[in-house]
């Protein structure tokens, strides 16, 4: 009994100082006036029009998103899923390679591919046709929309593909020996079984679409128009409204909880449950006439996603000038040099965002196995309660969550503002979620009797933790210890709002170059991101022998 | 050699009591089965005895050693037991000597080389020598229990536990292990608690069995005890298949169903009370019928259903003048065909008192 209450005060500190009190501050500021609580701050926010405007801008925003989500996302899963459509590998790996871009590098490509006077595209439209007004203008909501999804519809996508995956075709086949046509048995059986899955990527894309805020302040800004993660970003600059700030976070908290309580209702009733039988054969639909056509349009999905950002990030690296045509003149590795030794906050950012990631990833790895480990083992009393408490950073989005700590940590006892350290917590909190449901999912994996066979012949609990547990959780751990590192190097939307000028990370650094105009800096560093992203990426798929994207080996 | 004793224990899960005051001795040397259905305690039991759960109230006694106790449970690794698990519970990132050897890292002055030996020896035992290198994943069902079982040997622990360990082997393999479980424990002599759901298993492996229910023992005792003397419907039933005849007792050898009188063997029937006799359908004969039928418990009756089962045919037939169905399990020859005549006689000896009526 007294293991368990030592490991239930620790757990107990870290999701104080995590959680309950960066949004215990939060719900107390926005309600608190001079003399005792007011709601006054909820009226000044709710009633301002531009506010009234940023809210409806991110209502349109996350709709569509989640609209163009499933759109994108559906039909490739089940291309990849279930047909014989060429190169599903390829594809697969280039889903993933969307999922782990970060947006905001998707953002800044986007805007010198379709920025509407020097994008690379309307250029190439103008000399094509000889028009004078270009093809595309990103700075607009819908382009808002097209950039946002392409990196969103991987959640849709996910959801979708692994429950094709797991629902054998048997189940189609009882439908058609019954007499149901195809279509009937698509619309009867196969529709209804992807539903659940359908609708809870559409919801996980809306959230992925609300709480962004790295790609609608390089786009919807120049634009002319607000989101709430970018109103409540300017609601920080100077002079800071901090009340209202938070006034205006707490209902994009409540929606983003109810969401993914929604989400939640929806997987647990039928989704899983009703696909949950083991065995039986899945066959894949041969698309005939139908297999190249269905190639390209994926091909073309993909090109608007990563082949075109990417080879736009490229260019702008090795480019004097990034809107001019591709020539020997033109190239140069100056911009190598201007970020890595001119620009004067970048070596210590890359510095800062290492340790942070580094450190965050240890303390975060070594923190959600053994709290994982805990609750699946059953080993403390109320261990439900810890599963729930630390996946509750989930329903916070990332500014929302920095409002809180920027409230909590400017103030004794903690005055963290100013150092890394708040931006630890953040990263720490942000990721907690990621990272324990791969550090759960890999101790449910280990059945207890392993332990317990050890047991009996004579091994003590830590011992068998050596012996058997670790090596055995070692992979699945190290998976963890990679997922947080990503979710840490690529951060924005919490760094933006806690960085101070010594305490700069590389995606605020990149989105001090915006300011700049320096693109040629920005897509230096965003190759720097993506190489150490993959790398990271290609280090999980080593440990845990599959791709990422799966719901099992 | 110690035995196992099992005083009064219980072990709630919420309001359902998964072991309800159950008491049981296992012999020194014995191999006692735990036989129930899902759901009667029989793994909870096991789980205690291995220390794994405390128990709420009660106490288990090895030799002159109380392991549990509400107030204080020794840990599982300092019990000198073993066990083998329903799933082997091999460890995948071991080979098979480092699986087997695991067990004798905890024995303090055995030396490297001795450990060695003693691996291939009992591996020799199980009939798996030249396996050391493999791994678990690279062997058959068949390979991972003899594994278990090796791995649980080589440490001579003072009790063996088993828990339905020939539950994931499939028909053929399940039939030649309970022999091999036998045998071994033959040759080791092992104090042995092994718990299944299958009576088959049960009758061929164990010493003794006690069967549960809900928690608590229905009754222990050699499998021919429970088969010829099962004390209350529930055993009868769960060991074997039987008719169970509910009646009026008229005198302290005869039970009335209905107008039907069936003679028992002279016992301590109380005339006047509820009673039920298990009758196993082997101990009901038929023959063709005669004119003068009489002697006691002796019947006409009609046949209802035949099933042919190779060694015996299996009838259902409906006694004359009375609701009660009985089946019969007879040799295949004479045979009835569906509404032929029949008589039935069933020896007074094969009516088996129940003590509890339900």
């Amino acid at each position: 009994m007294d293991r368990s209450i030592a490991v239930w005060v620790s757990a107990a500190l870290a999701l104080v100082v995590l959680i309950a009190l960066p949004l215990g501050w939060l719900g107390w500021l926005s309600v608190s006036g001079e003399h005792g609580v007011t709601l006054a701050h909820y009226r000044d926010a709710f009633a301002d029009p531009a506010l009234q405007k940023a809210l409806w801008n991110t209502i349109v925003l996350a709709f569509w998103v989640g609209l163009v989500s499933v759109a994108i996302g559906a039909p490739l899963a089940w291309l990849t899923a279930r047909t014989d459509v060429p190169a599903r590998g390829l594809i697969r790996g280039l889903v993933l390679a969307s999922f782990v871009t970060p947006p905001f590098l998707g953002a800044f490509a986007w805007v010198m591919l379709a920025g509407p006077n020097a994008g690379i595209l309307n250029t190439f439209w103008r000399s094509l046709t000889g028009a004078d007004t270009p093809l595309l203008n990103i700075f607009t909501m819908p382009g808002l929309i097209f950039v946002v999804a392409i990196y969103t519809f991987p959640y849709v996508y996910i959801m979708v593909a692994n429950t094709l995956a797991l629902i054998a075709s048997d189940l189609e086949e009882a439908a058609a020996i019954l007499g149901a046509g195809r279509l009937t048995v698509a619309r009867t059986v196969t529709l209804p079984m992807v539903l659940p899955a359908l609708a809870s990527g559409f919801i996980l894309a809306v959230l992925q679409a609300l709480a962004l805020f790295g790609s609608p302040a390089i786009l919807a800004l120049p634009a002319g128009f607000h989101t709430v993660t970018t109103q409540i970003w300017s609601l920080f600059q100077f002079p800071p409204k901090i009340e209202q700030a938070a006034a205006f976070s707490v209902p994009l908290l409540l929606a983003t909880a109810l969401l993914l309580d929604v989400q939640k209702r929806l997987l647990g009733r039928r989704g899983y449950a009703a696909v949950g039988a083991k065995g039986g054969q899945r066959r894949t639909i041969a698309l005939g006439p139908w297999r190249w056509p269905a190639l390209a349009a994926c091909l073309v999905v993909m090109s608007g996603a990563i082949f075109l950002p990417y080879a736009m990030l490229a260019k702008g690296a090795f480019s004097r000038a990034w809107a001019q045509p591709l020539s020997r003149d033109n190239f140069t590795l100056g911009n190598f040099a201007f970020t890595f030794f001119e620009y004067g906050s970048t070596r210590a950012a890359i510095v800062n965002t290492l340790e942070l990631a580094v450190l965050t990833a240890c303390i975060g790895a070594a923190m959600v196995a053994l709290l994982s480990y805990v609750t699946n083992r059953r080993l403390v009393v109320g261990h439900q309660l810890v599963a729930f408490l630390v996946l509750a950073p989930v329903v916070v989005p990332g500014v929302v969550l920095a409002v809180g700590l920027f409230i909590a940590y400017t103030r004794p006892p903690f005055v963290l503002y100013g150092t890394l350290w708040i931006l630890f917590l953040a990263y720490l909190t942000k990721e907690m979620p990621v990272g324990y449901a791969q550090a759960d999912a890999t101790f449910r994996a280990i059945p207890a009797d392993l332990e317990d066979a050890g047991r009996v012949l004579g091994a003590g609990r830590l011992r068998i933790l050596r012996d058997v547990t670790a090596p055995l959780a070692k992979s699945g751990i190290i998976a963890a210890w990679c997922f947080i590192f990503i979710g840490v190097i690529r951060e924005l939307s919490a760094s933006i709002l806690l960085f101070t000028p010594s305490t700069k990370v590389m995606s605020v650094v990149i989105f001090d170059l915006k300011e700049e105009g320096q693109f040629g800096a920005i897509s230096v560093l965003g190759l720097v991101m993506l190489a150490l992203t993959f790398a990271t990426v290609a280090l999980v798929q080593a440990a845990l022998g599959r791709d990422v994207l799966g719901a099992r080996r | 050699m110690p035995g196992v004793i099992l005083k009064a224990l219980s072990k709630r899960y919420g309001d359902v009591g998964a072991v309800d005051g159950l008491s049981l001795e296992v012999k020194p040397g014995e191999l006692l089965a735990l036989l129930g259905p899902s759901g009667c305690g029989k793994t909870t039991t096991l789980r205690l005895v291995a220390g794994f759960i405390a128990p709420e109230a009660g106490e288990i006694w090895v030799g002159d050693r109380c392991l549990s106790s509400p107030a204080s449970v020794v840990p599982p690794e300092r019990r000198r037991m073993a066990m083998i698990f329903q799933s082997y519970a091999l460890w995948p990132h071991m080979t098979v000597a480092q699986n087997v050897a695991y067990g004798l890292r905890f024995k303090p002055g055995l030396r490297r080389g001795d450990r060695d030996a003693r691996v291939r020896e009992m591996l020799r035992v199980v009939q798996l020598a030249g396996y050391e290198a493999r791994y678990p994943g690279e062997l058959s069902g068949g390979q991972q229990q003899r594994v278990a079982v090796a791995r649980a040997l080589v440490v001579e622990p003072e009790i063996l536990l088993l828990d339905e360990p020939l539950s994931n082997l499939d028909a053929n393999l399940r039939e030649e292990m309970r022999f091999e479980i036998r045998r071994l424990h033959e040759t080791f002599g092992i104090t042995t608690l092994y718990v299944t759901h299958d009576q088959a298993e049960a009758m061929v492996i164990s010493d003794r069995i006690a069967v549960l229910r809900s928690g608590k023992v229905a009754q222990a005792g050699t499998a021919d005890d429970l088969y010829h003397r099962p004390r209350t419907r529930f055993v009868a039933e769960f060991i074997g298949r039987t008719n169970v005849v509910d009646g009026i007792a008229t005198a302290f050898d005869t039970v009335a169903h209905g107008g039907l009188r069936l003679h028992v063997a002279p016992g301590a029937l109380q005339p006047g009370t509820r009673v039920a006799l298990s009758i196993r359908p082997h101990q009901v004969q038929l023959s063709a019928p005669v004119e003068t039928a009489d002697g006691a418990n002796t019947f006409r009756g009609t046949v209802r259903r035949v099933a042919f089962l190779g060694d015996t045919i299996d009838y259902e037939v409906k006694i004359a003048g009375s609701d009660l169905v009985v089946r019969a399990a007879a040799a295949p020859t004479p045979r009835f065909e569906v509404g032929a005549a029949v008589m039935l006689r069933i020896a007074p000896g094969a009516c088996v008192p129940l003590a509890e009526t339900e």
